[in-house]
């Protein structure tokens, strides 16, 4: 299989742009063409990934996308989720036919409605969507089982977003940033039991772009390729009924991108880890499942400070999905900043210790019904 | 360069109006279709690419995760890619990418629509910008009825010419589809019936356009080793290619579509076509309009720039011409969207594997599928053979 390194990347701050989606996507690519020193059309292949009507307030997205991403008269295809277009880019140098491959990916998050009234969109219109199901009451429904199976404390998930959004006033990207106390967690208004207000991500503005190249071709472009390790992706069942919420799919979407790495043992071979957590508590389930603790121990692992920026094993030192979430992008700004991290590039909120193996994730759908995990390394 | 993959199994849904069965069945009807012909089980199937027409099509989002359990991908990796109308396309690359990668040797693609269930033509309007083009835009037809008229312009084509020809094109797909099973509009029509039917945007008429179908497709890829396992006569891609053009109508010249002039090229080029119109044996082109099919010939060098209509008389395009276009009644009988353009590859490979039946081309060994999208805007091509 050929190598499949990461060259230069950039993205843009989570607040709301005062430019246009049509400006905003060009500015940021060209920030990473002009980064790796190539011209658009010197590009083998753009993929993007955005979201249909919902989350630009058009449909068939790539049709306006297509211009500030520069894949004019290119090869380019669009996905519906940023992991997935950073996959199927890393697929399309593994097939032999690309050598350099522009992913990017799109939201302008303030610019349309709130995601509640966006996701209750996954819902079939004929059983779920009429019970008010969307990404945060199913969420409600995850956590509260979570705190019931495993005694998984309130005070435990609230101190993830002091964690997060305390990472990210280090952050000059992100969107929220501030610094909170386990009281201003729990005291915040509750937005569908357990859930509280600080504890749901908010909605951010997001354009990311990374360039991916073959192996002679990255090495060619930059001084120290990041190096895709491996990858994976895994889908749950649609139906929340036929789901434990706390087994899903993520086991499998992890084992993938394990074997593919050759990580027998995640939590010693892995330095720091990106997680998509749109839900405080979520952090905490989805480090069981990547096999970072055992089952029902989350809770321990952030009582044991070692998740801090400055702790053994960091977790979200960029303040994650809580602090920033442009909803289709988050899961490659999970990516880009594990490859900063391991460039030694994070500034302010570069973690202590040293990082050689980095472990993105993305999740979407209720409850994450679908996740994707992506291993960098130096 | 890279490995060979082959197309083992195809599926589709008996399109049209489906009221007797939900979205995810229709899906799951087409799914079962492809494992059947390609004598696997959901349990070979290592991961799963879908798309459809964007979400307000049938008024849920991210559809892929709504047919987790229709499709079998469950424990599976999925993709989605969306490109409008060209999605078919889309997917169909994604899932020859996937096993091109070396990740996976089996993969099967999905595409649907039920469109009985939405607003076809609303959901179309929100394609344009919410500023400048959405004022103007009137669904499908308005958009492709204007690259006609400035096609008939730019290359002095005699009006009743052009409506000629485009009648001419509107019977042979109504008789094709007579002998495809799975096509929606299944009805004889006439040249006087064609010329004389409602004026929808001046000149096309109702029967030079589309019907909206409800329907889904689906192909099983897999990697040379596997395929020559599984698969006594596979379908090998040949070609493929993606383009697209401004996101402002106004900004490029529709009457030469440099979009779809290109990706032909490039998929000539990957399956070492010189003489499209010699070479290939069969096409299955995007054609929910009657006029634009001509405008495709002759981006796909089938004939010279201005001469499609001359071509269409001469009758090469027929089922007996020179080069059988859309044998299988193409997308003016039967359209479901985002299954449309992996219906053209399906038929493309039901042509070369000799499995069309009553549409069968006598010996079709190469052929040529497309699907177009956007506000006329992209264009993706894949080609397939009968050998390696």
């Amino acid at each position: 299989m050929r190598r499949v390194g990461i060259t230069q990347l950039a993205q843009s701050s989570g607040v709301e742009s005062k430019e246009n989606l049509m400006d905003l996507t060009y500015w940021v690519n060209k920030e990473v063409l002009d980064k790796v020193g190539l011209q658009r059309d010197e590009l083998d292949c753009i993929i993007i990934a955005s979201s249909d009507i919902f989350h630009s307030g058009l449909s068939c997205a790539n049709a306006f996308d297509w211009d500030g991403a520069g894949a004019f008269m290119l090869e380019a295809t669009r996905a519906e989720d940023s992991m997935f277009s950073f996959i199927y880019g890393c697929m399309r140098i593994m097939s032999g036919h690309f050598d350099t491959v522009l992913v990017t990916s799109i939201v302008k998050g303030s610019e349309n409605a709130e995601n509640d009234a966006l996701t209750s969109f996954f819902a079939d219109p004929f059983y779920l969507r009429p019970l008010g199901m969307n990404e945060t009451t199913a969420a409600a429904l995850q956590m509260r089982a979570y705190m019931q199976r495993y005694k998984i404390t309130e005070e435990q998930c609230a101190k993830v977003v002091v964690k997060n959004l305390g990472n990210a006033v280090f952050n000059p990207h992100a969107h929220i940033k501030k610094k909170v106390s386990v009281e201003d967690v729990l005291n915040s208004k509750v937005i569908c039991d357990p859930l509280k207000a600080l504890e749901c991500a908010p909605k951010s503005d997001g354009v990311v772009s990374i360039i991916l190249a073959s192996e002679d071709k990255a090495k060619e472009l930059c001084d120290k390729p990041i190096w895709v390790k491996g990858f994976g992706s895994a889908m749950d069942h649609f139906n929340l009924g036929d789901r434990d919420l706390l087994n899903g799919q993520l086991p499998i979407a992890a084992s993938h991108a394990y074997k593919m790495a050759g990580i027998r043992q995640p939590r010693k071979r892995i330095d720091m880890a990106e997680i998509c957590e749109p839900y405080a508590f979520q952090e905490l389930l989805w480090c069981e499942k990547l096999g970072f603790c055992d089952e029902g121990e989350g809770g321990k692992l952030i009582d044991s400070g070692e998740t801090q920026m400055d702790g053994a094993f960091p977790i979200n030192p960029s303040g994650g999905v809580l602090a920033m979430n442009p909803y289709v992008s988050r899961g490659m700004y999970r990516i880009v900043e594990c490859a900063l991290q391991i460039r030694g590039k994070a500034g302010e909120h570069q973690v202590d210790k040293k990082v050689k193996t980095a472990l993105a994730h993305g999740t979407h759908g209720f409850a994450g019904q679908c996740h994707s995990v992506v291993i960098l390394e130096r | 360069m890279g490995r060979a993959v082959a197309i083992i199994g195809t599926g589709q849904t008996k399109h049209g109006r489906r009221n007797d069965v939900s979205y995810p069945e229709l899906v799951r009807e087409a799914v079962i279709a492809a494992l059947e012909d390609a004598g696997i089980t959901f349990k070979d199937i290592e991961g799963v690419v879908h798309g459809t027409m964007p979400s307000m099509m049938e008024g849920i989002s991210d559809t892929h995760l709504y047919f987790a359990d229709a499709m079998g991908a469950v424990g599976k990796p999925v993709l989605k890619t969306e490109t409008c109308g060209s999605t078919g396309q889309s997917i169909a690359h994604c899932g020859f990418y996937w096993v091109a990668s070396g990740t996976a040797d089996i993969i099967l693609v999905v595409g649907s629509e039920k469109m009985f269930e939405g607003d076809g033509q609303a959901t179309m309007t929100t394609v344009a910008d919410p500023w400048f083009t959405k004022q103007f835009s009137a669904g499908a037809p308005m958009v492709f009825t204007m690259q006609s008229m400035e096609w008939i312009y730019r290359f002095k084509i005699p009006e009743d010419k052009a409506r000629d020809a485009a009648a001419i094109i509107s019977v042979s797909n109504h008789e094709n589809a007579l002998k495809n099973p799975y096509a929606h509009l299944r009805q004889k029509v006439t040249i006087e019936e064609v010329k004389n039917a409602m004026i929808i945007t001046y000149p096309v008429r109702l029967m030079d356009v589309c019907p909206a179908s409800d329907g889904a497709c689906a192909i099983i890829y897999a990697s040379e080793d596997k395929a020559k396992k599984i698969c006594k006569k596979p379908a090998w891609i040949k070609g493929l290619s993606f383009r697209g053009e401004e996101f402002f109508y106004g900004e490029s010249n529709k009457s030469i579509w440099p979009s779809a002039t290109e990706a032909a090229k490039e998929a000539y080029s990957q399956a070492g076509i010189h003489d499209p119109l010699k070479e290939l044996d069969v096409a299955e082109i995007y054609n929910p309009f009657t006029y634009q099919e001509m405008i495709f010939y002759e981006c796909f060098g089938f004939c010279p720039r201005g001469q499609a209509p001359d071509y269409v008389v001469k009758g090469t395009f027929l089922m007996d011409g020179q080069l059988p276009c859309d044998p299988s009644g193409g997308v003016l009988c039967t359209n479901p969207i985002g299954a449309t353009g992996l219906i053209r590859l399906a038929e493309a490979v039901l042509q070369v594997t000799g499995k069309a039946g009553e549409h069968q081309v006598d010996g079709a060994k190469l052929a040529l599928s497309h699907a177009m999208g956007g506000i006329d805007q992209f264009n993706g091509i894949t080609i397939v053979g009968s050998e390696l």
